[in-house]
């Protein structure tokens, strides 16, 4: 290899790459073509049966915040008012109006989990923060949970809790408390005191007492309610306990066992309170909560893949008129055909019918599917052999006689999309018309091959080149490739360079070798 | 896998990639493509400097020349059509002799003069040309096997490919056309290699379809150890030739006619690889042997001399 096609190549493949990391790392774009992690439709269902007139219910929605981004949201009233209130920071979606018979009314969203990447700090929670003094919210003492009752106080005295200065500490311990002194019931009792009575309690009832003893050590914490999203799973209604240590907020659940982050599978529907839904003037109330894993839709990745930086924006392929977008989607794929390609010739040494044929076949395997794909480019080669021997006897010119050739193709692509119309599989032929045109061109090289140096010789290398095709194939359908070269074109670079390597490689190549192997058999013989 | 890439480098065997790189990229100039490429442009350039090529009977260079072709071929017997810039020894088509109002192709088929005609229309509308391109068939008149050549020789003309690098051969090869090849001298359609040492005209090795042989495919003939007619003319004309054409790195093809001796029939700026396996030989030691002795402006006679002692003392090493 010689050094400055070494250094160019590998300038272009870090640039490319540079850009690449930077685009997906910095600017936070997606690299897969839709991001199928923690990305759900979440649909609250709420069947009320109605008494006395007016009334309404209560159901909290969950915000975007640091680790989910809700969005999307659409909602099903049946005949009752639907209004979203903001009670402390707390999105409420209240339904109001006169309960009449039966309602069922639906709230539904989108949301992306992802793990938090920053926890809140001391400064974000500023205008929670309550004014300097003892009458912090979070520390006071409700009939939800009761700080100050004597049971409370008398476990904190009985439970060796290290001094104030230490919260993290006091919060680790009274969580060890209540995780592994209190058992868990489903149908256990949900009162903070009670559940430390019996030493037995349902969640709720386990993370209103864990909640109360933080506050009753001087820790600010809260309830919250949330929904763990699991894939293959039920979506499970489940609550926990937010105390906040030094500064920072702490997830921990004396049920599930987790302590410190948020596992990143679950989704806050509210803060400070465990009700779920609220319903005044009703007779009956059900509700049901369904989650469904969900796939980006396309526009919506094109939304998340025009980068925040406003110059990149503007280069931003996503901004380009649909139509160009499906063409240069294609386009940006044929430049890692052409790697392939590259690779399979100079490195491998296989013998293919010219550079770009394997990847006009793959281009037409891509619009079709690799069987009806290989079975028109037989096809094609049949048509065009067959009228070349016919054609033969009229002694006709080269080039009126390659045109006779094409149009035969075209004749018998035009009769099949009518037979096509005919067994409604009109779109098979939608975008290979274009493409297997082209491939006349391989009958041009095939019948010549086949004339001058023999049937042999043809079909193998057709059969070179539609085996590099088959290669290519899988890349020209991936939507990972295709997301990943429309999204990041600077990866054209990358190739550039890959092949400036291929191209500088002054090695053997594999066919080389098959083809000089006698020199080692020879010095075994001596 | 390991083993073989082990011998082909202790062999210096010379890779497509590093031909194409280091040897043909580097010395041989496109401009000069042409030269090579046009067979009629070789001829003349071989004749002005008073080296031997196949006698050219007729040349038609557009459609309407043919009608003065097919008189031209009145009376002739024995002559080879083939397109001027053709490859691989693709379009060509051999007569040997005549039968009734038609001819007689080599394997004894018989052609009509209509058949002939086409094929020379095929070859200048640039069927057999490499880029497709128009071209002009010509007409030469056909070689006769040498006698000592005869019996290991099936139905074609066996040639000599000499390459020569930087104004000095290197190293040479006998192609014979067999059975397998349709009477032609090319090594992947079955043609047999013979490497013939550049001191002595003694066959070395011999190979067919890459593998190492002893005798004749179809004959069984034993070819190892013979000599090699007027091999030391074959080397000086192939050098001549490739001296006038300017190429760094080429492959001449010489036939060793019975009557007139040697003639350059082409020459070629992309000469294969072959050669190293009729040789048995890498080609890489013999070219960088050539690259730490090169002076500018050698003499003609030192030049011989030096290819002499690169290719004994390549065989020795």
């Amino acid at each position: 290899m010689n050094r400055p096609a070494q250094i160019v190549g590998a300038i272009l493949i870090a640039f490319g790459l540079t850009v690449f990391v930077w685009k997906s790392f910095m600017l936070d774009l997606p690299l897969q073509p839709s991001d199928p992690e923690g990305l759900w439709g979440v649909e609250f269902l709420v069947k009320v049966r109605g008494g006395t007139g007016q009334g309404s219910i209560r159901v909290p929605l969950p915000s975007t915040e640091p680790g989910q981004v809700v969005f999307d949201e659409r909602s099903i009233s049946d005949r009752l008012r639907f209004t979203i209130r903001s009670e402390h920071g707390q999105r409420i979606g209240v339904w109001s109006g006169t309960l009449r018979g039966s309602h069922e009314i639906a709230h539904g969203f989108r949301v992306q989990l992802a793990p938090e990447h920053t926890r809140l700090s001391a400064g974000e929670e500023e205008e929670e923060e309550p004014a300097r003094g003892g009458d912090d919210p979070l520390k006071a003492s409700t009939v939800e949970l009761p700080s100050e009752a004597p049971e409370i106080a008398e476990l904190l005295s009985r439970v060796s809790l290290p001094s104030e200065r230490e919260p993290a500490d006091r919060a680790r311990i009274l969580f060890a408390y209540v995780n592994d002194e209190i058992a868990t019931i489903e149908t256990g009792s949900e009162d903070a005191l009670l559940t430390l009575a019996s030493r037995e309690g349902s969640p709720d009832g386990k993370v209103r007492l864990l909640a109360t003893l933080l506050r009753a050590a001087g820790i600010p914490a809260r309830p919250v309610l949330g929904i763990r999203l699991t894939p293959g799973a039920l979506p499970q209604i489940l609550p926990w306990v937010e105390a906040r240590v030094d500064g920072e907020w702490v997830s921990m659940s004396p049920t599930d066992g987790f302590f410190g982050a948020r596992p990143k599978d679950l989704l806050v529907l509210r803060r400070g309170s465990l009700e779920m839904v609220e319903a005044t003037g009703a007779s009956a109330v059900a509700h049901r909560v369904n989650a469904l894993r969900e796939r980006l839709r396309p526009e919506e990745l094109a939304a998340m893949m025009v980068p925040p930086n406003r110059t990149l924006a503007e280069i931003s392929l996503y901004r380009l008129p649909v139509g160009t977008q499906a063409a240069l989607r294609a386009l940006l794929l044929l430049p890692l055909g052409a790697l392939v390609v590259a690779f399979a010739r100079n490195v491998l040494g296989i013998p293919t019918f010219g550079t770009f044929m394997p990847i006009l076949i793959a281009f037409t395997l891509r619009e079709t599917s690799l069987t009806i794909g290989l079975a028109m480019v037989v096809g094609v080669l049949a048509l065009g052999v067959a009228g070349r021997v016919l054609l033969d006897r009229l002694h006709l010119l080269l080039v009126p006689r390659l045109s006779i050739l094409l149009c035969i193709v075209v004749l018998a692509v035009t009769t099949l999309a009518l037979f096509g119309r005919e067994v409604d599989s009109t779109d098979l032929f939608a975008g290979v018309l274009f493409p297997i045109v082209i491939l006349t061109m391989l009958v041009e090289r095939f019948s010549i091959t086949l004339a001058e140096e023999g049937l042999r010789e043809a079909l193998i290398r057709a059969g070179w080149s539609v085996l590099v095709a088959v290669g290519v194939y899988p890349i020209f359908r991936s939507p990972l490739a295709e997301h990943l070269m429309f999204g990041y074109p600077e990866l054209l670079f990358v190739i550039m360079g890959l092949l400036v390597l291929i191209g500088a490689y002054t090695g053997y190549r594999l066919a080389d070798l098959l083809r000089f192997r006698s020199f080692a058999q020879e010095n075994e013989d001596a | 896998m390991r083993r073989i890439l082990q011998a082909l480098r202790r062999e210096g065997v010379l890779g497509i990639n590093q031909r194409n790189s280091r040897y043909t990229l580097r010395w041989n100039p496109r401009r000069l493509y042409p030269l090579v490429d046009d067979k009629l442009k070789t001829k003349e350039l071989c004749q002005a400097a008073g080296i031997p090529t196949p006698r050219l009977l007729a040349v038609a260079r557009e459609h309407f020349e043919l009608r003065g072709l097919r008189a031209r071929l009145d009376g002739e017997e024995r002559f080879v059509l083939k397109p001027s810039r053709g490859a691989m020894g693709n379009g060509i088509l051999i007569v040997r002799g005549r039968r009734g109002d038609g001819f007689i192709r080599s394997g004894g088929k018989s052609l009509t003069t209509q058949d002939l005609l086409y094929h020379a229309a095929g070859i200048i509308s640039g069927m057999y040309a490499l880029g497709g391109q128009p071209d002009s068939a010509m007409v030469e008149e056909l070689l006769e096997v040498h006698p000592t050549l005869v019996e290991i020789t099936q139905d074609g003309v066996p040639d000599v490919r000499v390459i020569v690098y930087r104004g000095i051969p290197v190293m040479a090869m006998v192609r014979l056309p067999t059975l397998a090849s349709g009477g032609r001298a090319n090594l992947h359609q079955g043609a047999v290699g013979v490497g013939v040492d550049l001191v002595s005209g003694l066959a070395t090795h011999a190979v067919c379809y890459n593998r190492p042989i002893r005798r004749h495919p179809d004959s069984r003939v034993p070819l190892l150890g013979r000599p090699f007619p007027d091999f030391e003319r074959v080397v000086r004309i192939a050098l001549r030739a490739a001296d006038q054409v300017g190429l760094g790195y080429v492959g001449a093809d010489v036939v060793v006619d019975a009557r007139y001796g040697p003639v350059i029939l082409e020459l070629n700026a992309r000469p294969g690889l072959a050669v190293q396996l009729a040789n048995r030989a890498g080609l890489r030691p013999r070219l960088t042997a050539v690259d730490d002795t090169w002076r500018p402006d050698r003499p003609f006679e030192e030049r011989i001399t030096l290819a002499r002692e690169i290719a004994s003392s390549g065989k020795l090493a």
